[in-house]
């Protein structure tokens, strides 16, 4: 009982401490007193705190100011597998061989000049350029050949598969390199040449370590890496997590002052700030505020007409290397029938999609490859719906679903060729069909797709196909489709598919039907697949060229997958303090931006 | 005195109380408004394809305009109609606040009578489990369920609030059948021979339904709120519109601060809406409170 | 029962949960769908690199296998390491630990400083104008629809006004150009100050209205009619007897919110870019990042079962009738 009031007594004082009360009325009111001065005082502080704070400039004339959408969770470069780490390691890690810009053909970055292919010995011999890495000392063949034994011995994800083309590879001198190939291969110099370039000197020592260990590639990506040592134009500088990434000019960088693909190359800018907005419409607000200058991730259609009115913001638009498509699985009822996919592709209308829900800033799409790869594209491919209007695309996907067997009890057009409400739709075998489902992303990860799973559902109920458009989130929506087959439908899309059209072999060649493969449709074509692997190994562009339009031909004949739409880029950037962006396919996030950019200064760094 | 009698006399006074208090007129007309919207949404198809809140698309409008005569709160990114989604919100909030509500009230209920009525190892069994989903964040919970197990349907997520929010109702009523299990009544009945049961749901029950109704109305706050949040972050059910799935396209679509009169109706609705339950709420626990603060008291 | 006993049955109590709720998550997030190399939509990665990263994170070993080593793990204080960050999970939830507190700390304990005065007020004047602007404004702060409230909060406070800077905690600008320590403080007070008004907005209105109707019952109470008897002033009626118990069911929620405040702003989190751990459970939950989605989930957990243990022994303690 004892301990018990004390401790009554002990809580009372702290009640009495926390709060201001008391039972005298004097010490009360004084105590009111202090209470209010305390508050104003503090109000007082804040709101000179507040001015002092937004009228400072805190701007350095050259600095750089990027927003992005999420952070970039690693600096690893074995480790890293999110867009946003990759938009920091691209400034560090560079390849032998990038894109033009303006052409889209590889062009020598780190290497001296275009490879040689040797046909007798069916090897590659690469000039590197003298290049330095961020800490001064030189990039060397033995800096690649490391790299390549790295990709080689951890198997490294997403390059394994592709280095595993080169049989051996010699170092000739400091500056030269020798690829022998196994076999012919069309896709070495954009899948093996373009890779990153790590140093030896930073990463012998952790490689090694980490060969020894149980699970050495594991123990590779969780290597710290404070400083990245890398060949590009920007070095990290600061690195606080959470909040931003600072990068500096990297003054050993070797395109500075050169000119390659006809631009002289800076980089103009001291360094570069990467600030984090955790939602789009704040990052925008953010741009014409001026606290950055530019937001590196595609902006929404909506955002349009608001920032064509802003003085200081330039909009800018440009392709993307994108499919996005809907799927089928081939492997089971009723979708493994080709007439019923055909008729729709007739029913979908393309250009509603295009026009309502991309607001126009898009292509509808009629290959896999899309347009604005203009080498590779087929134009000329089946094309199921053009030019008819939602009546006629009714009629004709009637017609064809007849002839081939299919009835309705009540169908769709009747006698006169006015539509109705149609009953379900039976199978040739005179089954009624059952439920289909249509699988898309949920509304968070990408609401233009859910909704045109929504809107896809409609038109197939318009023939009585009872379809039901689901969302569900996308780790159970890829492994329903990629792991277990265990589906009808999906409506799915690549953002960013590389120039290099090999993925229509990888999307749909019959031995890549398999869990976690890529031939999610399950389709098989022995004259496809004997397309496929001879694209692959033909050496010679033009001769490619034909066996990928045919390849194209016949994918849109059997239509796996109904090519839906192709997005454009958007991208805003603020011209108050630097301009120069560089638009190539996917927009100005780019290496030759930052490359590129410079500040505006008063004398006028005017454009030609 | 019997208990059991006048409860329609009973539920005629507090009417009147009720309806004297200014916080419960107020919330009462808003809810029928919004009871009217409700209604209206069954109209819909009648007006014309072009009004489907779901699927009609205005053929006229290309892009997100403003309020017109045609469209009086103007028009979502593909042409739909904003009025006739907002109509439509209202009538999925009434079904996601109700219906939820209505099933914690039921499961808080039956688990208060049980632990209060029988005591000892089921009570402690009981109410450590309410403890426990009492402690789950319900918001994140819901979060991580829609991003582990894929979109969920509308009557998944009003099945899953429901889930979460019982214990507060369970301890309420749990205290409060405490009270009443000390009466003469309940002794009289028990010693008349009534099962367990009947003395839970005809003597018991009838005491702490006005308790359990007047939680209700603060569980409908909640699980609207909840849903809004759910659908505002896009992992609602895009089959469905609702008010926090309108905001959803706003603000994914780009329009979030280019387009007001898109914007603020679906955010107004949802406050005023679960404000009204509240003050509705609020009214009645001022009716109810003198008295059951009387019985309430430990005895 | 003596009181040892009772606190060690408590905490055995809780323990035995924890362990439930670590179970739990640990089969929740290993039988959904996917792995941590579903979402990986790259046309490059072959299936045998899936196998092969599924592998080396451990994912391919049996379920219990998989169970064992990660309570083995925890027991040691080993969290693993994140699939993402490449990092100690541990390490990634302790950087982003002291934002979450700080910004939420501080709301929380000014909104119920604001609260309990502002429904003292209320209730006393009961029925009179003050009354009604504050119950109807409190009320209003209540219902708000916090992600709606927040984002208009950041357009007209932030960008027409221009007050405050977009979101984030510091100015990278700053930060590089070595600022003294005192500018770098302000810095972050500054760019706390929109998020803490939100959050206070949003929280200040339940505490109001709790205060006052447990003001308006204590009210009732015998001993402030013995009070009032008495011939005391009204002011030392309200501050010194009704206002100190009445704000004790106020200071509970204030402990119970506390310890919610750690996961339950994420939204608020998200839409400020505020680097805490909500924004962090949903990243790792969203991508099948198991071990950090895990480690942040049992971080918010034990604070709340512990902050649970800590108010049931406070009422025990304050409550007489309350017997061990």
């Amino acid at each position: 009982m004892m301990t018990k009031s004390r401790l009554a007594f002990f809580i009372n004082k702290i009640k009495s401490m926390a709060w201001p009360v008391s039972v005298d009325a004097e010490v009360c009111n004084y105590q009111r007193r202090v209470w209010i001065n305390v508050l104003v005082f503090s109000m007082v502080c804040l709101l000179m705190m507040v001015f002092f704070l937004s009228c400072q400039q805190k701007k350095s004339a050259n600095v750089l100011t990027i927003g992005l959408p999420e952070e970039p969770r690693t600096l690893n470069v074995w480790l890293a597998s999110d867009a946003n780490s990759w938009k920091i390691l691209s400034q560090i890690y560079q390849g032998m061989y990038v894109r033009d810009p303006d052409t889209l053909e590889l062009i020598p970055w780190l290497a001296e000049n275009m490879p040689v292919l040797e046909t007798q010995t069916m090897s590659y011999l690469v000039k590197l350029k003298k290049a330095k890495w961020s800490d001064g000392t030189d990039f060397t063949a033995h800096d690649v050949a490391f790299t390549a034994g790295v990709f080689l011995d951890f198997k490294v994800p997403r390059y394994y598969s592709k280095w595993k083309a080169i049989d051996k590879i010699e170092v000739v001198d400091d500056h030269t390199v020798r690829f022998f190939l196994k076999e012919p291969s069309a896709i070495v110099l954009s899948r093996v040449f373009t890779a990153p370039m790590v140093s030896r000197a930073q990463w012998q020592a952790v490689a090694e370590a980490a060969l020894k260990t149980q699970k050495p590639l594991r123990t590779l990506q969780n290597h710290t890496v404070e400083k990245p040592l890398g060949t590009g134009p920007f070095m990290i500088s600061t690195y606080r997590k959470g909040t931003f990434v600072y990068m500096k000019k990297n003054p050993w960088f070797f395109g500075t002052g050169t000119t390659i693909a006809h631009r002289r190359l800076g980089p103009w800018v001291d360094g570069v700030i990467y600030k984090m907005y955790g939602t789009s419409d704040v990052a925008i607000l953010a741009l014409q505020k001026g606290e950055i200058d530019m937001y590196w991730w595609g902006i929404e259609p909506g955002y349009v007409k608001d920032l064509k009115k802003a003085p200081d913001i330039e909009l800018f638009h440009n392709p993307k290397s994108a499919l996005y498509f809907m799927g089928f699985n081939l492997r089971k009822a009723p979708f493994d029938d080709r007439v019923l996919r055909r008729a729709i592709a007739t029913l979908i209308d393309k250009e509603f999609i295009v026009t309502r829900l991309l607001q126009n800033y898009g292509v509808p799409m009629h290959s896999i490859v899309p347009p604005g790869n203009r080498f590779w594209h087929n134009p000329d491919v089946s094309r199921y719906s053009k030019g008819m209007n939602h009546k006629q695309r009714i009629q004709r996907a009637c017609d064809m679903l007849q002839q081939s067997g299919y009835s309705w009890q009540v169908s769709p057009v009747d006698q006169v060729g006015n539509l109705r409400e149609p009953s379900t739709i039976c199978l040739p075998n005179g089954e009624a069909m059952k439920k289909i489902t249509i699988l898309t992303p949920p509304a968070d990860y990408d609401p233009k797709r859910a909704f045109a799973g929504m809107m896809i559902q409609e038109w197939l109920r318009e023939i009585g196909i009872p379809a039901f458009a689901k969302p569900m989130s996308f780790s159970a929506l890829l492994d329903k489709v990629k792991g277990k087959h265990d589906f009808d439908a999906f409506v799915l899309g690549y953002g960013k598919l590389n120039l290099d059209p090999d993925y229509v072999r990888t999307f749909f060649y019959s031995k890549n039907d398999k869990p976690r493969g890529w031939n999610m449709s399950g389709y098989n074509n022995p004259v496809f697949d004997a397309l496929a692997n001879a694209q692959r190994l033909e050496m010679d562009k033009n001769k490619r060229r034909v066996l990928l339009l045919e390849m194209q031909q016949i994918l849109l004949q059997d239509l796996p997958y109904i090519p839906l739409y192709n997005p454009d880029i958007l991208e805003a950037s603020s011209r108050k303090r630097f301009d120069g962006w560089v638009e190539t396919l996917e927009g100005i996030g780019n290496l030759w931006s930052l490359c590129m950019v410079k500040p505006v200064t008063a004398s006028g760094a005017e454009k030609p | 005195m019997s208990y059991n009698s006048g409860f329609t006399q009973r539920f005629s006074t507090s009417w009147k109380i009720f309806i004297k208090n200014p916080l419960g007129k107020a919330g009462l007309a808003l809810l029928m408004l919004f009871a009217f919207m409700a209604l209206a949404s069954f109209a819909l198809p009648f007006i014309g394809d072009m009004y489907d809140p779901m699927t009609g698309v205005d053929p006229l409008v290309l892009h997100s305009v403003g309020p017109s005569a045609v469209h009086w709160l103007g028009t979502d990114f593909i042409g739909r109609d904003i009025f006739c989604q907002l109509l439509e919100g209202s009538k999925i909030a009434f079904i996601v606040g109700l219906a939820s509500a209505f099933i914690s009230i039921v499961i808080g209920t039956v688990v208060g009578m049980v632990s209060g009525y029988a005591g000892g190892i089921v009570d402690m069994l009981l109410m450590r489990l309410a403890d426990m989903v009492m402690v789950l964040p319900s918001l994140v919970i819901l979060l991580i369920i829609a991003a582990l197990f894929g979109q969920l349907n509308i009557w998944m997520i009003v099945f899953l609030i429901a889930i979460l929010r019982w214990p507060a109702v369970a301890r309420v009523i749990r205290s409060q059948t405490l009270s009443l299990k000390q009466r003469p009544f309940i002794e009289a009945s028990r010693v008349a021979g009534a099962s367990n049961v009947r003395i839970i749901f005809k003597h018991i029950m009838p005491n702490v339904l006005p308790l359990a109704f007047l939680y209700m109305t603060f569980r409908v706050t909640s699980a609207i709120l909840v849903e809004a949040s759910l659908s505002f972050l896009g992992f609602g059910d895009p089959g469905q519109i609702s008010w926090g799935m309108m905001l959803q396209w706003v603000w994914s679509s780009g329009h979030m601060f280019q387009a007001p009169y898109w914007l603020l109706p679906p955010g107004i609705c949802i406050s005023l809406l679960t404000l009204s339950f509240y003050m509705v709420g609020r009214a009645m626990d001022e009716v109810l409170d003198p008295r059951l603060r009387k019985e309430g008291k430990p005895s | 029962m003596n009181r040892s006993l009772f606190l060690f049955k408590k905490t055995l109590e809780l323990f035995i949960l924890f362990f439930l709720i670590l179970t739990v998550l640990f089969f929740l997030f290993r039988l959904a769908p996917g792995d941590p190399v579903t979402r990986m939509v790259d046309p490059m990665l072959t299936p045998e690199d899936a196998a092969h990263l599924i592998e080396q994170m451990g994912l391919d070993k049996p379920l219990t296998t998989q169970y064992m080593i990660y309570v083995k793990n925890f027991f040691t204080g080993n969290l693993g390491f994140s699939f993402h960050y490449g990092e100690p999970v541990a390490r990634v939830i302790l950087s982003r630990l002291p934002c979450t507190l700080l910004l939420f700390t501080t709301s929380t304990l000014l909104a119920a400083l604001a609260g309990i005065f502002l429904g003292k007020l209320s209730a006393w004047h009961k029925g009179s104008r003050l009354d009604g602007v504050l119950s109807i404004s409190a009320l209003v702060c209540h219902t708000l629809f916090v992600p709606w409230f927040a984002l208009m909060m950041l357009w007209v406070l932030g960008f027409q006004v221009g007050w405050f800077p977009l979101g984030g905690i510091i100015s990278p600008e700053l930060w590089i150009a070595d600022s003294s320590f005192m500018i770098k403080t302000l810095d972050v007070l500054h760019h706390m100050l929109l998020p803490l008004l939100t959050l206070f907005i949003i929280h200040v209105g339940s505490y109001l209205l709790l205060m006052r109707s447990s003001m308006l019952s204590v009210l009732k109470e015998d001993y402030i009619l013995t009070a009032r008897a008495k011939g005391l002033t009204d002011r030392v009626i309200r501050n010194g007897h009704a206002a100190k118990n009445a704000s004790l069911p106020v200071v509970t929620s204030v402990g119970l919110s506390l310890a919610f405040s750690i996961n339950g702003g994420a939204l608020t989190e998200q839409i400020f870019t505020w680097p805490g751990i909500g924004r962090e459970l949903i990243f790792a939950v969203s991508n099948n990042d198991y071990p950090l989605a895990q480690g942040c989930f049992l971080l918010i957990a034990a604070v709340v079962l512990s902050a649970n243990l800590i108010v049931d022994l406070l009422y025990a303690w304050l409550d007489p009738r309350i017997h061990y």
